[in-house]
């Protein structure tokens, strides 16, 4: 009886161990269900993450394109939007002789089609057996005739050509290409990379409209005064924004021609010159700057003329003054006061101060057409003949960046041809002393207001225009010439400058038949009475503020 | 629990799907409007160009000479005026004043 009770008990235990391994069963099969949707869960993760890589890639490819297109160069605008430079494809049609199946037959269309063309030259050509080329820029009615011969020697190769709608408006500015798409001069060159990769136009800081009136100007006087050359520079003194830059002479770069004439310089940026006298207010700035000076600083028994090793450095107008005070001297440009203070200032200081305005050295700008100054062996005369602007060198770019900051307020900008965001005044990097601007600005007004004053024919009514003169003899194989480099440097309106206008004229010569018409309400006057930049440069600037002041004033208003 | 994961799985590969699906079809949509404004940017650039080289300063200084008898003039910016709408009504100041004030 007992057996049969120990069997019973054997036989619950293996129905329990049986419903064990069935629900040990029914578990494997539920992960292998959750397994395959964990893998598809894990694929679809993976393919997501690959569609949204994907997709950041194709807006990198967007602003950077990984392969440099050679057919393609962006356009260059004005800061109006005005095309300087457009390109367009043109199509050049070469003929490969060893694939002409009838020689005469051909040359009698294309005779038909480009009658004009010398067919002996093109028979030789034909004979030789090498691949020519045999119209450049063709017209799409003629492209249409030539590939309807259906000629298979007859080839087109498409290529980039740009167009310049301005002609010799920018040529210094914009420069030119060589036939393998490579900029060789002006913006094409220091851009170059930018030009062909940038699928945006490029857009400068220069007015079409303002870029024409001033070189109107330039054109007109410098056939008045029978100048050499000429080159005038407008610029925004808070930010070093160049509204117009020219050079005379120019060219036109649709007609692509190698430019090795140095006469076609760009006066602008690359000539190096002694400008004279519009260094005295980068001098009296200095002193300013090291509260060495104060404008009615005086200075008693002021010399006609001085030596230092032998050079003779005299007074320009033998009426000025022996005693003068430094508002004086810049107003009457004396040559004798500006030794002075430069001496006061000392080489180191006036050193410093020409390098912290850019004045000397090479200065960096938007393309690489940029002289360089000549560098002076400094010593006690070289500082006297430097503080009123004889013996020292620099460029005219240089010059309207040194008026703009001793006018801006002492900020530190760089000239730029490109147009960027404005950056806030806050942000400007203040280079010079509070009040030192103020002081020059007031002087620079006196030079064109009062009647010792050197500029006073460009007083333009409701501009408040202020500014220096600087008449510079021509140094030739190491010897002063009888020519001149006229400049004027001129500032407006001058309680808060916005602009300043450097215009100077290379070798100008007297006319005794241009009429001067004073601005005060004087009779006019016939004829040149000297070869001075009172009477040259400040007449030309004083013609071309009157051009451009009511566009500067109304269009510009709100930048 | 099997049914929610079942069907959160399955609703993430349908929506995959047919996020794929429209975003293929947004691109060719892309790509065709791309295409139709390559053609339209040109004429516009090309007009542009036209419109740029008509209305140059050169161009309307040779047009004034040929189709006009008086000469261009000088603006006086003494005699610019401005105007200010202020509760609809229009005052005129001289434009001098603002520039001088700056």
């Amino acid at each position: 009886m007992s057996d049969k009770k120990n069997n019973v008990t054997l036989e619950e235990y293996e129905n329990e161990f049986l419903y064990k391994k069935s629900k040990t069963n029914l578990k494997i099969e539920f992960n292998r269900i959750a397994f395959i949707f964990f893998v598809f869960l894990v694929i679809s993760i993976i393919y997501s993450i690959q569609l949204l890589h994907l997709g950041s890639l194709k807006i990198e490819k967007i602003t950077k394109p990984l392969i440099v297109e050679t057919n393609y160069r962006a356009d260059i605008v004005d800061r109006n939007g005005s095309y300087l430079v457009k390109s367009v494809s043109s199509i050049d049609i070469g003929i490969s002789p060893i694939e002409v199946i009838d020689k005469k037959k051909l040359l009698i269309n294309l005779k038909w089609i480009f009658p004009n063309k010398d067919y002996k030259e093109i028979e030789k050509k034909l004979n030789k057996n090498k691949f020519f080329k045999f119209e450049k820029n063709i017209s799409s009615i003629n492209y249409e005739k030539i590939m309807s011969l259906g000629d298979k020697a007859i080839r087109s190769e498409e290529k980039l050509t740009r167009l310049y709608p301005q002609k010799n408006l920018f040529s210094h500015i914009i420069g030119q290409i060589d036939d393998d798409n490579n900029g060789i001069s002006g913006i094409e060159k220091s851009f170059d990379k930018e030009l062909k990769t940038a699928k945006e136009v490029l857009r400068l800081t220069v007015d079409a409209d303002i870029q024409f009136l001033i070189r109107e100007e330039l054109l007109r006087f410098k056939e008045i005064f029978r100048a050499k050359g000429s080159a005038a520079i407008l610029m925004d003194v808070n930010d070093g924004a160049i509204i117009s830059m020219v050079s005379l002479p120019d060219f036109n770069p649709n007609e692509r021609k190698s430019i090795i004439d140095v006469d076609y310089i760009n006066r602008a940026t690359k000539g190096v010159y002694e400008f004279g006298s519009v260094f005295k207010t980068f001098t009296v700035a200095a002193g300013f700057n090291e509260s060495l000076i104060e404008p009615n600083t005086e200075y008693l028994n002021l010399k006609k003329q001085i030596e230092c090793n032998g050079f003779k450095i005299r007074e320009y107008s033998k009426k000025t003054p022996t005693d003068l005070t430094v508002e004086e001297i810049l107003i009457r440009s004396g040559n004798i006061g500006s030794v002075r203070i430069g001496q006061k200032i000392g080489e180191k200081k006036f050193k410093s101060f020409l390098k912290t305005i850019g004045i000397q050295g090479i200065i960096d700008f938007d393309i690489k057409e940029v002289g360089k100054p000549i560098p002076i062996n400094w010593g006690k005369c070289k500082l006297a003949t430097a503080s009123y602007g004889h013996g020292i060198t620099t460029t005219l770019l240089q010059i309207a960046k040194g008026y703009s900051i001793v006018t801006n307020g002492g900020y530190d900008i760089k000239p730029t041809i490109i147009k960027k965001k404005r950056v806030a005044k806050n942000t400007q990097k203040r280079v010079l002393n509070i009040g030192v601007s103020d002081k020059i600005n007031k002087i620079l007004r006196k030079i064109v207001t009062n009647k010792e004053g050197t500029a006073e024919l460009a007083n333009v009514k409701g501009y408040e225009v202020g500014g220096k003169t600087g008449t510079a003899q021509i140094s030739k194989n190491g010897r002063y010439t009888r020519d001149k480099i006229n400049t004027f440097a001129a500032v407006f309106p001058s309680k808060k400058p916005k602009y300043t206008l450097i215009v100077m004229l290379d070798e100008p010569k007297t006319n005794s038949e241009y009429i001067y018409y004073y601005r005060d309400g004087r009779e006019p006057t016939k004829g040149t009475p000297f070869n001075t930049s009172g009477w040259t440069s400040v007449e030309v600037a004083g013609q071309i503020i009157e051009k451009i002041g009511p566009i500067l004033a109304t269009k510009y208003i709100e930048n | 629990m099997k049914k929610i994961a079942f069907i959160t799985i399955f609703a993430l590969i349908l929506v995959t799907s047919l996020v794929k699906n429209s975003t293929k079809e947004i691109e060719d949509k892309i790509f065709v409007l791309n295409e139709n404004i390559r053609p339209l940017t040109e004429e516009l650039g090309d007009v542009l160009l036209e419109y740029n080289f008509l209305s140059s300063p050169e161009k309307l200084n040779q047009y004034q000479n040929q189709y006009f008898e008086k000469d261009l003039i000088k603006i006086d910016i003494t005699k610019i005026k401005k105007l200010t709408e202020k509760n609809t009504q229009i005052k005129v100041s001289d434009f001098i004043e603002k520039v001088n004030n700056e």
